[in-house]
């Protein structure tokens, strides 16, 4: 028992009760899986082509799923992902101003998520000008919520 | 400033001023330990915050980790040619052997990054949040700026060294 | 300043950060941490705070600091250990070791009403509540665990001394009874909108907030609690488990709170200034920023200086450095001519004079070393 100094002697204690990633992340009754979302990413996808990116954004950051594995989010995230980047520029502000405070937190995650992404990272210009945008009317406030917010996109 | 630079350091802003909100926290696994969560392997997961990401291209990124007693910021400098990696490397490494005089550099950057700094909340008790933030951002501003002009000055310096040393060989 | 006559006095105590302060009943007192020590001050009108005492027991940062009614002072410390100081009738203090075992660091304090009992919160993921107990001449603690997950940041007790509001690191604020047996009774929770029996330990009610709780506090005669978080946000909770939230007008976390009557909550963080909110028939709203920093440059009340920082009071050559310090700030978004009392968070407020349950002066300490008093 040379390394007896590194045993973890919490992890016999059964009242330790460490918190673990997965303990963080609150439960749901239900989980979405795929073919529940597909309506919605199509909807956003006719949306993005018919040019009413407004309407896009309002459905994107209104019932976001928090509720289903990672894969299904990433499916989300990229449909997301192209609404975003086929905004003009000068409508950017006034889409923003059009969302409440739970939508424009939701805005955060998708372009923090958005620019970790490669797909993302090609049109960070874009993204990066929602984001301005976004702490022009909102300030750090959907920031704040994003960095202690645990349901991820 | 150009146009794209300007929301990136925006963003980069807002998100560090965000992100320096912490707290004095002692461990919670190892006895009157006061350690920076974010440097550790952390058994508890509550500690650590979301990490930010903040990208103005594939080459130019910040990453932003955070936790309830520091936050890192990991950023990754344009790096286009074989040189500019040459002279990236050639700056952050000057700049790291000398990290006792900056306070927050880390001695080095995570892997990926060109340079990592490392901030706690004894920097954020003993310094202004928002001066701290406007070194970040200005080291950023500065580091390209710098790096492209040790760029023009390589590349004058190399034309200078080839006429001279070309020139042995005209009659 | 001219608009905003809030700031009373600002006494810069210490370079250190002041992560709590307190006053004795009569005001005549003020504990402050500083690193691994406790400084006791005396109170003059109008002049400096006069240093009277240092309480020198712990080898860890002091965390908390709280005076009871009785005068004793309760210190504890990321060494894992409190210490009660009994005032001396030479104006020493004698230290008592309280029996905690945790093998964390302590985080918070707070003395029950009465001054017979106080609450600790630990890194250890336990909430000791000690009392005196007389066979043994010492402090000894009783353990609330379950359900704690993390790191406990702020406990506060009810007026009746029963019911103990506690937040922390895993995101909730929960209300617990801290009921002991001898020193209680059952007539002070009769009848109390939280429960019908209140055993030790017991946990009354739970809140989730999903963000760190910085800072917990009862407002007894309304049955509520309120509570601020890391996400900026500030929540109050009734006895019906109604939760009402508000956000941070500039969004920044919130590190501390006060209630300043029933209807007023005052509470400071990491924007450097206090921000009070009050109740309008439609919920909570945010009502009014104290001592915001602005860009206009106005006189500023003269910084009571401990002498040490003399350097930082220029005096000469005005004129030349804000020049040169002004072309060094070009095009920064930070620059504020005028700025708050505060130049770092603030760690903590405590009821400076109040008068029917109604508090008039607030005193904040903050990580820059001052304790400052404001007008309400």
């Amino acid at each position: 028992m040379s390394d007896w100094r590194r045993i973890d002697i919490d992890a016999y204690d059964p009242e330790s009760g460490r918190l673990n990633r997965e303990d963080l992340i609150p439960s749901y009754p239900n989980q979405i899986t795929l073919q529940d979302l597909q309506p919605t990413i199509s909807q956003l996808r006719s949306f993005a082509n018919s040019g009413d990116i407004n309407s896009a954004i309002q459905l994107a950051t209104s019932d976001v799923p928090y509720n289903t594995d990672e894969q299904t989010k990433l499916q989300y995230v990229y449909a997301v992902l192209e609404v975003l980047v086929q905004v003009r520029q000068a409508d950017v502000i006034n889409i923003i101003k059009g969302l409440n405070s739970q939508q424009q937190d939701s805005l955060a995650k998708f372009l923090y998520k958005g620019m970790s992404m490669p797909e993302g990272q090609k049109n960070g210009g874009i993204l990066l000008s929602w984001f301005e945008k976004l702490t022009q009317v909102a300030g750090v406030t959907p920031i704040v919520h994003y960095l202690s917010d645990r349901r991820t996109v | 400033m150009s146009q794209s630079l300007r929301p990136y350091l925006t963003a980069v802003r807002y998100s560090l001023e965000a992100a320096l909100t912490l707290s004095n926290f002692s461990s919670q696994e190892v006895e009157r330990h006061n350690r920076p969560e974010v440097e550790v392997s952390n058994s508890s997961a509550e500690l650590l915050l979301q990490p930010m990401h903040i990208s103005r291209n594939e080459n130019e990124q910040v990453l932003i980790e955070t936790s309830v007693n520091s936050i890192r910021v990991n950023i990754m400098v344009k790096q286009s040619d074989e040189i500019e990696q040459i002279l990236v490397h050639k700056f952050t490494r000057f700049l790291e052997q000398r990290a006792e005089a900056f306070y927050i550099l880390r001695r080095t950057p995570i892997k990926g990054y060109s340079i990592s700094f490392l901030i706690t909340n004894k920097h954020t008790e003993s310094m202004k949040t928002d001066k701290l933030v406007d070194f970040i951002i200005e080291f950023m501003e500065e580091v390209d700026k710098e790096i492209s002009e040790m760029k023009l000055f390589l590349n004058a310096r190399a034309r200078f060294v080839a006429e001279a040393y070309l020139g042995e060989f005209v009659y | 300043m001219s608009a905003d006559r809030s700031v009373q006095s600002i006494f810069k105590l210490t370079k250190a950060p002041i992560y709590s302060h307190c006053f004795s009943a009569d005001k005549s007192i003020l504990a402050i941490t500083h690193e691994n020590e406790c400084l006791i001050y005396r109170m003059n009108d109008s002049s400096q705070p006069q240093l009277v005492g240092t309480l020198k027991n712990h080898d860890k940062t002091v965390t908390a600091v709280d005076i009871s009614v009785h005068g004793r002072i309760i210190t504890c410390s990321q060494d894992r250990n409190a210490y009660v100081w009994e005032p001396l009738s030479d104006g020493t203090y004698k230290p008592t070791l309280v029996l905690l075992r945790i093998n964390r660091a302590a985080t918070a304090v707070q003395w029950a009403p009465n001054g017979y009992k106080f609450a600790v919160g630990s890194s250890a993921r336990i909430i000791a509540v000690c009392y005196y107990e007389h066979e043994n001449n010492w402090w000894v603690s009783k353990h609330i665990k379950k359900p704690i997950k993390s790191t406990i940041n702020c406990v506060s007790w009810h007026s009746n001394g029963v019911l103990l509001a506690a937040g922390g690191t895993d995101g909730y604020m929960r209300v617990f009874s801290g009921f002991i047996k001898g020193l209680d009774t059952k007539e002070s929770v009769a009848n109390s909108p939280w429960g019908d029996k209140f055993p030790f330990g017991s946990l009354v009610r739970e809140a989730y907030q999903g963000a760190y709780i910085h800072d917990v506090q009862w407002r007894s005669n309304v049955e509520q609690v309120a509570y601020v978080a890391h996400d900026g946000t500030l929540n109050i909770l009734d006895a019906n488990n109604n939760v009402s939230s508000i956000n941070a007008p500039d969004g920044l976390p919130f590190k501390t709170l006060l209630w300043i009557n029933d209807n007023e909550i005052l509470c400071g963080g990491y924007s450097r200034h206090p921000v009070l909110f009050s109740r309008a028939s439609n919920g909570w709203k945010f009502a009014k920023d104290l001592d915001k920093g602005s860009g206009s440059a106005e006189q500023e009340p003269a910084v009571t200086s401990n002498g040490e920082d003399e350097e930082e009071n220029q005096t000469f050559g005005i004129s030349a450095l804000r020049k040169f310090k002004e072309l060094d700030l070009k095009g920064k978004v930070s620059t504020n001519t005028k700025e708050s009392a505060h130049d770092n968070a603030i760690a903590g407020f405590v009821p400076f004079v109040e008068s029917n349950g109604h508090v008039q002066q607030v005193s904040s300490c903050g990580l820059d070393g001052k304790v400052v008093t404001y007008n309400i």
